[in-house]
């Protein structure tokens, strides 16, 4: 009987002194979300100062994630998020890329594509339009890297950062900025539609589209944008087409955008629709995740094309 | 051997109880005993004179469906060959390499393309086939198709790292596609101290209850695939594989044999017999019937009482057929009009029908031979199950559309009430093109009367109504 107690009253001890020995380690890591080895090297190096491994893990994170950015650079992404926005006449879509799609519905990714599409459309608004009413502006991944976040660092730091949190690689593979004056609408849309950061939409696939008003209608500009997007996103049209494109044979395989039906009414064709709402689209961009751009793989320098 | 072909030629009453010892387990694939049986006895006798033959498959034990899941780089894949070396030195798995699994090749089921590997061992007790798969989409398709779906999970953590963002997402995926029993695996610790692998073990069993898993109870492992894999540190290595391997064995149960199920026979057609009365043809989808056995027939809005009164497969009369056995069945007091392709011959109140479920859906993209256009609700479908179709209306809760080659939840509404469960699998087609398949995930209140009248408008009907609605 008394052993027992005895027994038991040591055990208790022990517990709870393990208990107080593994906290500090514990605590730290729900603190800061870094890897337990990362934790553990950090008590280490400041002698179990709770505070001082913390801030030394924040120092050291940035140059942790660029090691393991390097540590797992050429493993292939081919998983990841289009974002895309619209801000007072600029429009953007951006492609990130992991290498799995649960990276992909992570947070810590989202939030990376949205630091993405905020750094392109700061970027598209420092640009000058002239007299053009549309610029677009190709970026490459590496342009993309350089550009400034809303903190002052580099969205190339921030995605190392990233990827030293997930431990998987990543790559900011290719952004589109419109620009339009004020006659102009942009619409953007993403599928699947609905996910949306701050404003920023994000999705598998992303469409950006251009037109303006050449005759009065009293059509919902905002509903008829995002319809046109997402007729955009789910067909994947090639070209816009002229009069002098000639219709395809077999519906299904037109990919020319007046000529398609339009996908949420297949009673008529996108041309149908534009002239009886009296709307011009000047231009559209679709992104689809993990497709290869062969414009992108072509080591191009900075490229702005001017419409019209 | 020749006892064997003796017996079945000889002793036809014999035959049940040789297959029972035979296929001990599920007799639900085989369509045709008399052949199955000629077929292994021809293959064993020929594998007396070529050595090189394919190894003829053991029943012997129950079968379980299992797979990995983690962080890329948390050994999902070593653990996988570490489980394949341990068993191959006990002759019960065959070794596979590293490279055999990783980069799991692409497959393709029901026309679906996955990336998935799948790799089979036995233990002591269960017989299991492993599947690996890269992405979250590859596990919802390989859900949809079931060509494994998956019993019970392995869920693989590095001590190293600890649980990762992503991890809540992998934990999320095993609730998507059903699995309620996972065992974890603490990698790599030997790069760990005892402290880290035990917060290691507290975080997951904490996540694992947050995400709605019994984090208590789970089984939590500690080892290391690579000291497994190269035959080291034997303590970490291959005990702790082992020991995995029991937890599986012990905290994952057998899944419920077809056999062991009521019995279920999709009618394909039926006959009326001068002299004896009608008779219902079809495969025996699940269980086992004996003449004699009070019955039900559900479909098209009709439920009536039956007995069996004989069962024939092959113009032969049998005492009872299993699950698997294509056949016939001669039922009392019902007349051949009664009785339709599409219905289905039941153990009574087992089975009910249905017009309103919710379904996973994996839509064919245009190189599976699918669809090359998105859709959205309200598409009006033909749904194909068992021996029966029906139109269906789609609603699209999640998304605005869907794409080919994407998955998707969809609620499906039938234009009449069919037997349907959870768990069953099912085609959509649309016209003379397979849109995608899928899988009943949850059965849904039946449609009320307005609501069916709303199945057959038009859109002009729907947004007519819907402004209505607003104004009102």
């Amino acid at each position: 009987m008394y052993s027992q107690l005895i027994l038991k009253r040591f055990f208790c001890n022990s517990n709870s002194l393990f208990a107080a020995e593994k906290s500090l380690l514990a605590t730290l890591r729900k603190k800061t979300g870094y890897t337990f080895s990362n934790c553990k090297k950090a008590l280490e190096l400041n002698n179990n100062d709770l505070t001082k491994a913390e801030s030394w893990l924040h120092e050291q994170a940035q140059a942790l994630g660029w090691s393991k950015a390097t540590k797992l650079e050429g493993r292939k992404t081919n998983q990841g998020l289009v974002a895309a926005t619209v801000q007072n006449q600029n429009a953007v879509l951006v492609e990130i890329n992991c290498e799995t799609d649960f990276v992909a519905r992570n947070t810590n990714f989202q939030e990376m594509a949205e630091a993405a599409a905020r750094a392109c459309i700061e970027f598209s608004k420092k640009y000058a339009l002239g007299e053009n009413p549309l610029i677009k502006i190709d970026l490459e991944s590496r342009q993309l890297n350089e550009l400034p976040t809303a903190d002052g660092k580099l969205l190339s730091d921030q995605l190392a950062l990233m990827i030293g949190l997930v431990g998987e690689n990543a790559s900011l593979k290719r952004g589109i900025c419109f620009k339009a004056a004020e006659q102009i609408h942009l619409s953007v849309y993403t599928h699947p539609y609905g996910n949306e950061r701050n404003g920023i939409l994000l999705g598998k696939f992303g469409g950006v589209v251009a037109f303006r008003q050449i005759r009065p209608s009293g059509v919902d500009i905002k509903k008829l944008g995002k319809d046109l997007c997402q007729h955009i996103v789910g067909m994947n049209p090639d070209r816009i087409g002229t009069v002098f494109d000639k219709p395809a044979g077999n519906t299904d395989d037109e990919k020319c955008l007046i000529y398609q039906e339009f996908l949420l009414d297949s009673e008529w064709t996108v041309g149908d629709l534009l002239k009886e709402n009296g709307i011009e689209i000047i231009d559209f961009k679709r992104f689809e995740c993990g497709e290869t751009d062969k414009r992108i793989e072509e080591d191009t320098p900075e490229k702005i094309t001017t419409c019209q | 051997m020749t006892s064997f072909i003796r017996s079945r030629v000889v002793v036809p009453s014999l035959r049940t109880a040789l297959k029972q010892i035979l296929f001990g387990c599920e007799l639900s694939r085989t369509q045709n005993h008399n052949k199955i049986i000629q077929y292994i006895v021809s293959n064993n006798s020929c594998s007396r004179f070529y050595s090189t033959e394919k190894k003829v498959f053991q029943r012997d034990k129950p079968h379980c469906n299992v797979g990995t899941i983690g962080h890329v780089d948390h050994g999902k894949t070593t653990l996988t060959a570490a489980i394949t070396k341990i068993l191959a030195d006990k002759k019960l798995a065959e070794m596979k390499e590293y490279k055999d699994i990783d980069n799991a090749p692409e497959e393709r089921a029901r026309g679906i393309t996955i990336n998935v590997a799948h790799i089979e061992y036995q233990t002591d007790n269960r017989h299991y086939g492993h599947t690996d798969c890269p992405g979250h989409a590859d596990y919802i398709k390989n859900m949809i198709t079931g060509t494994s779906q998956m019993d019970g999970a392995i869920l693989v953590v590095a001590a190293t790292d600890g649980v990762m963002p992503q991890t809540r997402e992998h934990l999320l995926l095993a609730k998507q596609i059903g699995v309620k029993h996972i065992v974890v695996f603490i990698n790599k610790v030997d790069a760990a101290d005892a402290e880290m692998v035990d917060l290691v073990e507290m975080e997951i069993r904490e996540l694992m209850t947050e995400m709605g898993f019994e984090g208590d109870k789970v089984p939590v492992i500690h080892g290391s695939a690579l000291s497994a894999l190269e035959g080291k540190n034997e303590e970490i290595g291959s005990k702790a594989v082992l020991k995995l391997l029991d937890a599986v064995d012990s905290y994952i149960p057998t899944p419920v044999r077809e056999l062991d199920k009521p019995f279920l026979l999709p009618v394909e057609h039926a006959y009326s017999i001068p002299g004896r009365g009608t008779v219902v043809t079809g495969r025996l989808e699940r269980g086992i019937i004996k003449k004699g056995d009070d019955c039900e027939f559900v479909g098209f809005s009709k439920v009536f009482k039956s007995t069996i009164t004989g069962i024939e497969m092959f113009h032969q009369i049998l005492e009872e057929a299993q699950a698997g056995d294509q056949l016939g069945a001669l039922v009392r007091g019902v007349k051949r009009a009664d009785v339709k392709r599409g219905m289905v011959l039941c153990k009574p109140g087992t089975v009910k029908a249905y017009d309103h479920f919710e379904a996973q859906v994996y839509i064919l993209n245009k190189d599976e031979g699918g669809r090359a256009k998105p859709f959205t609700s309200f598409i009006q479908l033909q749904l194909f199950c068992r021996t029966w179709d029906c139109s269906v209306q789609v609603t699209v809760p999640d998304k605005e559309m869907v794409m080919p080659g994407e998955d998707a939840r969809l609620i499906l509404k039938m234009f009449r009430p069919m037997v349907l469960e959870e768990g069953k699998r099912f085609t959509l087609r649309d016209g003379s093109l397979t849109l995608g398949t899928g899988v009943v995930s949850k059965i849904l209140p039946a449609l009320k009367p307005d609501e069916k009248l709303a199945l057959s408008e038009g859109k002009k009907a729907r947004e007519k109504k819907a402004a209505q609605a607003k104004q009102g």
